[in-house]
């Protein structure tokens, strides 16, 4: 895979920006703050219909058969302009799951769906602060699993959950139906995440995968997931890093337009940096799918992503001055996406210690 | 394979070949004179082998190949601790300029070819005591005199100008306009009478920079090579000739895996330090880092291989490399504790946190300081306004001191 864009990936990202900007809007945004449970209905709709959903699904199910490349330079766009809904890489981790390592039945049950974009899914290993548990508190016996998973991304509208147990004989990764499952809404800073608490009570569940294969599946889900969402993470720096510039050169202060000051300019300098260093692993680590080392590639992204984002966040705020805090400009919105992305996927305390682990060859 | 692989790998065993009569070990404990001579015969063996002016013109003596072929040999060469240094700045800059702007051309082709082979040695004589970042608030002067030209004044942090043969220079020639304007391009023999070389040691020992006097240095006419008062044009073209060349991820000082192989095998709290939180977070954080400069080269490599023109983000490898390697070495040494109070000043600082820490701000100085670099990507990238410079289109005699 090249790290070069080609002409029809270019494409894909001029249209998909396009379309958001046209469709997804501040006061949309906004509006979607003050309530939960929410999402924004019109850019799931523009997911479906532009295929956005099905990009990186095989042909065979209905998916477009392109790869991460592709749905990053998406997830790029939806970061900029913000997206209106987790679904496009949480319901990716879980087609991607099944389409990896569940049986032909499993694929033609719940591909077709995952694809069209009708069926919603949701990625459910996290434990508090651990991204993948070491021991899980779910168990998985004889297809029916128990325990609570929390603050899951979308787990307020999925209808299928990809989790992580503990089974008869060690770790096993597996789909739960969740029309059977008890959710609990997370009332949160980012509300239309749709978070939620999930609680399994003798809830159907199907096995993928068990034993060490289910943990090292489940770290290479989180890890595709953890690409897309670098990519959205900096794709919302960059529009913070333009959005500062633009203010920079037309803010007056002391007479001269607030961008001459070195405490500005060097700030957006900064960011800058930041930025197409975020950017730069993304391609990279997209480009790295299938190979030795993807994981290594994807922690990477997901730490310069992070870095960029949330750098964006603050200093976009701070050089606006008291506009940056009210509600009706909207930083905020970019603010509290920089911190709920921090979480999804893993905190960096999690990939931190994964590229490490890699690095010193004390990873399996 | 392509043509460029294959460059590559021909490049890489004849590099290979060179490190027993070049290299490192073969250069263990030599007088800087004994080393000098040792890397003229380098370079000759360079120019034989057709890995010297890779890019330049063939009747120039090079090779006619492109800006690929030639990052490509420097980014092997830098894997070997080979001496190529002395001749960086000469065959970098002054010498590439003069093929550009050296009127007289059967003059210019011998000093290109006696560059090339190692025999002569240029530097660049740019900054002076009253300012580097501000070139062009620059003051030393040069007079009319007779037909030709007298140089009085001081340049400052001249690299390599104790071994140089010839320099070239930028002066002012007319105080009464504004500075940018009463600029002029020269070169000079660094050993006309008048001109005066002392090396400066630096903090980590070494003095390959220095103090550059002019006293009545005269020159004629025809080593001249802008229009009076047109010298900022070509100083900035000579600062622009090549935009990208070999980087280093590590802002050249250690690899990352010296850092991790340190942290293994040092004992903290009873600890492998490996095992730390506070180290690991160092470990990812500088190895994200420079991936990502690592892929932005690459990607400026494809995209050139495409014939495309790389984005500036290419940049950001000075700025970023080498403040990180700054700080990774304070920790490297205050990792091993009072184990790290060891200091040899004939160290690589490629191969030693010290050497490397103690290098480390010249570094984030030379060659366009951090602050320069954060202005020029403000305002050539982003567009951002320039600094407000009360010396702007004022006459330079009339600038207040």
């Amino acid at each position: 895979m090249s790290i070069l864009y080609d002409e029809g990936q270019e494409a894909i990202a001029t249209e998909s920006r396009r379309v958001l900007e046209a469709r997804v809007s501040k006061e949309d945004m906004l509006s979607l703050l003050e309530g939960v449970g929410r999402y924004h209905e019109g850019f799931w709709r523009t997911a479906k219909e532009q295929g956005w959903t099905a990009l990186a699904l095989p042909e065979a199910y209905g998916g477009l058969d392109l790869g991460l490349v592709e749905l990053g330079l998406i997830a790029h766009q939806a970061g900029r302009t913000l997206s209106g809904a987790p679904f496009l890489t949480a319901s990716f981790g879980v087609a991607k799951a099944i389409a990896l390592y569940g049986s032909d039945d499993q694929k033609a049950a719940w591909l077709p769906g995952l694809a069209r974009g009708d069926t919603i899914g949701a990625v459910a290993f996290a434990e508090g602060a651990n991204a993948l548990p070491a021991a899980p508190s779910l168990t998985l016996a004889a297809g029916r699993l128990e325990g609570r998973v929390s603050g899951v991304a979308g787990g307020l509208a999925a209808e299928v959950a990809l989790v992580f147990a503990q089974g008869p004989e060690g770790p096993v990764l597996a789909i739960a139906d969740l029309a059977e499952a008890e959710r609990s809404a997370i009332a949160s800073f980012d509300n239309s995440r749709l978070y939620a608490d999930l609680a399994f009570a003798g809830t159907r569940a199907e096995l993928l995968l068990a034993g060490e294969a289910a943990r090292e599946a489940a770290l290479h889900i989180l890890a595709l997931q953890a690409v897309i969402t670098a990519h959205e993470q900096t794709g919302g720096a960059e529009a913070l890093m333009e959005i500062a510039r633009d203010y920079a050169v037309t803010r007056k202060a002391f007479g001269q337009p607030i961008g001459a000051f070195q405490s500005i300019k060097h700030r957006i300098a900064e960011l800058y940096a930041l930025v197409e260093l975020a950017r730069a692993n993304g391609i990279h680590a997209a480009s790295r799918e299938g190979k030795d080392d993807f994981i290594t590639a994807a922690a990477a992204a997901r730490i310069s992503a992070t870095e960029a984002y949330d750098t964006a966040s603050r200093d976009c705020v701070q050089i606006h001055g008291g506009i940056g805090v009210t509600w009706e400009l909207g930083l905020h919105l970019h603010t509290r996406r920089a911190r709920s992305l921090a979480i999804e996927q893993g905190p960096l305390f999690f990939w931190e210690d994964v590229l490490v682990d890699r690095l010193t060859g004390e990873a399996a | 394979m392509s043509d460029l692989e294959a460059f590559r790998a021909r490049a890489a065993a004849w590099l290979e070949a060179m490190v027993p009569l070049y290299g490192k070990a073969a250069r263990e404990g030599l007088t800087e004179a004994e080393d000098l001579a040792l890397a003229r015969r380098y370079q000759k063996a360079k120019f034989d082998a057709g890995y010297a002016g890779i890019n330049w013109p063939r009747e120039f003596g090079g090779q006619g190949l492109g800006h690929l072929e030639k990052v490509t040999f420097d980014t092997e060469e830098m894997k070997h601790g080979l001496p190529s240094f002395y001749f960086g700045i000469s065959l970098g800059m002054p010498i590439p300029v003069l093929m550009q702007f050296g009127q007289d051309k059967a003059w210019v082709k011998e000093r290109v070819l006696k560059a090339l082979q190692g025999e002569e040695i240029w530097c660049q004589l740019f900054s002076e005591p009253s300012g580097g970042s501000d070139l062009a608030g620059l003051r030393t002067r040069a007079e009319p005199d007779g037909n030709g030209w007298k140089i009085n004044g001081q340049k400052l942090w001249t690299s390599w100008a104790q071994y140089s043969d010839y320099g070239v220079i930028v002066v002012r020639t007319d105080p009464n306009v504004p500075k940018h304007k009463g600029l002029t391009y020269f070169w000079v023999d660094m050993k006309a009478p008048g001109v005066t070389v002392r090396p400066i040691k630096l903090v980590g020992g070494d003095s390959h920079v220095n103090e550059v006097f002019f006293d009545d240095v005269k020159i004629s006419d025809d080593q001249r090579m802008s229009p009076v008062g047109g010298g900022f044009a070509v100083a900035i073209a000579t600062l622009m000739i090549e935009r990208y060349v070999a980087t280093d991820s590590a802002g050249f000082g250690p690899h990352l895996d010296l850092f991790t192989s340190l942290a293994k095998n040092t004992d903290l709290n009873g600890r492998p330090a490996i095992e730390d939180g506070r180290i690991r977070q160092q470990i990812a954080r500088n190895y994200a880092m420079r991936s990502a400069l690592q892929s932005i080269t690459a990607r400026a490599m494809a995209m050139m291989q495409a014939g495309m023109t790389p984005g500036p983000e290419g940049s950001l490898n000075k700025l970023v490399a080498v403040r990180s390697r700054q700080k990774l070495s304070e920790l490297a040494i205050d990792l091993q504790g009072t184990n790290g109070l060891h200091f040899n000043p004939h160290a690589s600082q490629k191969e030693d946190w010290a050497a490397s820490w103690i290098n480390a701000p010249t570094g984030r100085i030379a060659g366009g300081s951090d602050e320069t670099l954060l202005n020029t990507i403000a305002e050539k990238i982003l567009g951002l306004p320039q600094d407000h410079r009360p010396d702007k289109g004022i006459p330079f005699n009339q600038i207040p001191a």
